[in-house]
């Protein structure tokens, strides 16, 4: 059990506190998802638990924290250990030795266990979280969700009776995230250990909680069952940009527009019972829908790729042939499993790479005859941290550095349009590692697009960000798209390429096994197709159009092929 | 080609064998490298690692880590001929002068003294990379605390060289990130080329602190420093064999002592280099000395260590 009461912290040498009063009591077996949007004090709070707020971070703090009928400021975050179980975000920096085994005796061994006791809990860590067969493997061969299930297997060695995970998933690819969550909740479900777990792919996990707590600038904002919080605080939420899955926002604004909706749905399952009495009166509309798949006539390409090979060292073949044609003014996303090639084919389209085989023309112009900074005027890099990207003691700096790296001239007035144009001005004395994530955000992309590249390609750009900074940056990229530039995206995130890409080039093995428009890739596949086109599988038999992808063309549909019948059915 | 340095389990005999062995047998090279002087001697410590490499199966990883060592070599002999003009011979003379040291001028013994500082080098590098290649990090720490070193340094230590491979990742990428946005690392005067570097390495030194922090946070939350005494899941035990199989990789660095004592493997390189003339008597402790140094090998054979 934890109790809270009144609990106000704010990290030395800041003066706004990060937890405002919080006021909380879990108990034993519960399943609780803590939300909120980056900054709004989640990590403080499951740090908190633990008792590595304030011993391990410094501060103010007042209030209690009492876990198992321990106050946390008495007791050592080492000693805490054996009650709660912390997993952190980043699986490469929370595991300390080299292979599983040891890995898993770490904390046994701090416990100064006997080793007949510690073989008796490395087995049944590794038989609770099913990684019997990692055992003597090194950790560095392991992939991403491999670890962070060795990284909680470690944890519960120890048997504490709440295990705490904080953004587990955050670093993780579709599937070892999907992984991770599931035996997350079978721990909840089969041993009954009270779960506290910080995660923003909502639609993943929301059926499955029994609680959600939302935070905002340190206060808990919303308290209670997922299903009645997203019911009747809806509004709330959505105004401090709350992300829903969605299939919520679908619900929701079928119930604004005046609808009868029986319940609220968390799954695709529920989705499909609750909704099809609004899909049944569609009237055969699809034929509609399809035609908007406006099959453009082939633009003036921006980047072209013939027959491209690349290995990194000899073997294996990391891209084999390659035949590509990315026009100007495309949105094109890259997607495909991890290892399948995705950063290796965009790290060519501004020389980081250079072709093994075959050729890479961008604007016209070979690779091969260029340098990669010949090239950064043409083709912008964005990498997926923004952090990688800063190093100057200013944000004005950050940026013109990459005009000065590039010989362009006016820089002072290329650097003050920039940050006006990214909202920095009231930032640009400061030191850019500082500021919060989004800024650092805005930053990078503006330390790239003060060159005026006309390509600009982005790494995995939305991962692990919150609803507000992925709707931010997307508003970025659509005024750039505007001026007929190209954006190229690497991603795994199907719910934004879904509503903001055009052409989704899907790799596999490093061969493009589908590209096409998004309503053809995304639409009628198994968990690669977003959530509301997964809803619309199941109502094909109505007539429902299949390539439909987001809540607005859902909405689009009804209001149309509805027959304004829609009332009648609920 | 890129290649991995780190340990890999090859399950070579000298992989099997006992840590400590291995550690006795290296710091003999080690030390005798540093007392020895003549080229000989220290020609045939570097000599005796390569079979054991062989047996390794590391000759690849030791092959490029050793050319590594061969640049450093040439700097070595470079700078030294350009510094020291104690040498008697003199292959080339220039006319200007250098403040404090005067008219520098090439000799014969001053290249040769570099050689033997190179030959030291290798055999002193040889050695250290078969105890990096065939013994596991962590094991590594267990001999070290086994032979009494606290905890704390030890395991502070051991995570460096774990994380070094995360280091040189992250190296890679921030030099892709600022290629990207233009920079060229390489162009420009010294000035630019130290900016151009700053732009690497301040995110690297920031993100290595990052993780720092995360990895004492994850340590503190698993109990790290909860007992004043800490208990091992994994021990290397020492069998009575693998008593004699240390004692006998101390071997050759009793030997040594032992001719150093007695006056051999001393060399003149200044004002003139000595003249090499060796008797029979000296040859065979030479031999002596090889073969204990390579007693390793059939030694190695004879049994496993286990691991508890």
């Amino acid at each position: 059990m934890i109790k809270i009461q009144n609990l106000t912290f704010s990290y030395a040498g800041s003066l706004e506190p990060v937890l405002k009063e919080i006021n909380l009591t879990i108990t034993d077996g519960e399943f609780v998802l803590l939300s909120g949007s980056s900054g709004s004090g989640k990590s403080s709070l499951v740090r908190c638990l633990n008792g590595l707020i304030p011993h391990f971070y410094g501060g103010r703090i007042s209030g209690t924290v009492e876990v198992e009928g321990l106050v946390t400021i008495n007791y050592s975050t080492a000693k805490l250990a054996i009650r709660v179980g912390l997993v952190f975000q980043d699986p490469e920096n929370q595991l300390v030795t080299t292979d599983v085994e040891r890995e898993i005796a770490f904390g046994l061994e701090n416990l100064g266990l006997p080793r007949t006791e510690i073989s008796k809990r490395l087995e049944e860590a590794l038989d609770t979280v099913g990684i019997a067969s990692l055992r003597y493997r090194s950790l560095h061969e392991l992939s991403g969700g491999e670890k962070q299930k060795v990284a909680i297997a470690s944890v519960l060695a120890l048997k504490p009776q709440i295990l705490v995970l904080d953004e587990p998933t955050s670093e993780l690819d579709p599937q070892g995230a999907e992984d991770v969550l599931g035996i997350i909740s079978r721990l909840n479900d089969e041993l009954g250990l009270t779960v506290i777990l910080v995660e923003h792919r909502l639609d993943r996990v929301i059926h499955l909680v029994d609680r959600l707590i939302v935070l905002d600038q340190g206060r808990i904002v919303a308290d209670g069952q997922p299903a009645k919080i997203m019911r009747s605080q809806y509004e709330k939420l959505d105004k401090i940009g709350f992300g829903f899955p969605p299939l919520i926002t679908l619900t929701q604004k079928l119930i604004k527009a005046g609808h009868q909706v029986n319940g609220l749905p968390l799954t695709v399952k529920e989705a499909r019972t609750v909704l099809e009495a609004f899909f049944r009166a569609v009237k055969k509309p699809s034929s509609r829908i399809n035609k908007k798949i406006n099959k453009k006539p082939p633009g003036i390409p921006a980047i072209e790729v013939e027959k491209l090979w690349f290995a990194y060292q000899k073997e294996p073949m990391v891209l084999k042939g390659i035949d590509l044609r990315l026009c100007q003014g495309e949105f094109i996303a890259v997607m495909g499993r991890n290892a399948s090639g995705k950063t290796t084919l965009v790290k060519h389209f501004n020389g980081l790479l250079k072709p093994g085989k075959g050729k890479v023309l961008v604007n016209g112009q070979d690779i091969k005859k260029l340098t990669v900074a010949e090239l950064a005027r043409q083709v912008g890099y964005v990498f997926q941290n923004p952090n990688d990207h800063l190093f100057a003691d200013t944000v004005e700096e950050e940026i013109a550095f990459t005009l000065k790296s590039l010989g362009f001239e006016n820089i002072a007035t290329r650097v003050n349009n920039t940050l006006q144009r990214f909202n920095l001005t009231p930032y640009k004395k400061q030191y850019p590692r500082f500021l919060s994530g989004g800024e650092k955000q805005r930053v990078a992309l503006a330390s790239v697009l003060v060159a005026e590249p006309k390509v600009l390609i982005l790494d995995e750009p939305t991962r692990g960000m919150d609803h507000g900074l992925k709707t931010s940056l997307m508003q970025f990229l659509k005024e750039y798209r505007q001026h007929g530039n190209t954006v190229i995206v690497v991603t795994h995130d199907v719910e934004m390429a879904a509503a903001h890409a055009e052409r989704i080039i899907l790799l596999s093995e490093g061969k493009v096994v589908v590209d096409g428009h998004k309503k053809e890739v995304l639409s009628r596949a198994l968990l690669f197709s977003p959530q509301v086109n997964r809803i619309l599988q199941g109502f094909e038999k109505y007539g429902v159009p299949q390539d439909i992808l987001t809540v607005e063309e859902t909405l689009d549909l009804l209001k149309e092929g509805g027959d304004g019948s829609v009332d009648n059915w609920g | 080609m890129k290649l991995n340095f780190r340990y890999q389990d090859k399950g070579t005999l000298i992989h099997k064998l006992n840590p400590f062995v291995k550690l006795a047998w290296v710091s003999s090279i080690v030390l005798l490298a540093m007392i020895f002087e003549h080229p000989l001697y220290l020609l045939l410590l570097f000599l005796a690692t390569l079979p054991v490499v062989i047996a390794a199966k590391g000759w690849q990883e030791w092959l490029s880590l050793l050319r590594f060592v061969l640049y450093l070599s040439l700097v070595i002999i470079i700078i030294n001929s350009l510094v020291m003009y104690h040498g008697t011979h003199v292959l080339l003379e220039f006319t200007f002068e250098i403040p404090t040291l005067g008219q520098p001028k090439i000799t014969l013994e001053a290249i040769c003294f570099g050689l033997g500082m190179s030959l030291r080098l290798l055999a002193i590098v040889s050695a250290f990379t078969i105890l990096n290649l065939t013994v596991h990090p962590d094991d590594m720490l267990l001999a070290a605390l086994k032979l009494r070193l606290p905890f704390k340094s030890v395991l502070a230590t051991s995570l460096s060289t774990r994380f070094m491979p995360a280091l040189i990742d992250d190296l890679g990428r921030l030099t892709d990130v600022q290629r990207s946005r233009g920079l060229e690392i390489d162009k420009g005067k010294l000035i630019q080329k130290i900016r151009s570097r700053g732009a690497v390495l301040i995110p690297l030194l920031s993100n290595s602190l990052d993780r720092t922090v995360q990895i004492a946070e994850a340590m503190e939350s698993r109990a790290f420093g909860a007992r004043k005494v800490r208990t091992y899941f994994r021990e290397i035990k020492l069998t009575p064999f693998g008593l004699i199989q240390v004692v006998a990789g101390f071997l050759p660095l009793i030997f040594g002592l032992f001719l150093r004592f007695k006056g051999y493997g001393g060399y003149r390189y200044y004002p003139s280099l000595q003249k090499i003339n060796l008797n029979w008597l000296e040859l065979i402790l030479m031999l002596v000395l090889v073969v204990l140094l390579l007693a390793i090998l059939p030694l190695a054979t004879k049994k496993r260590w286990s691991l508890d």
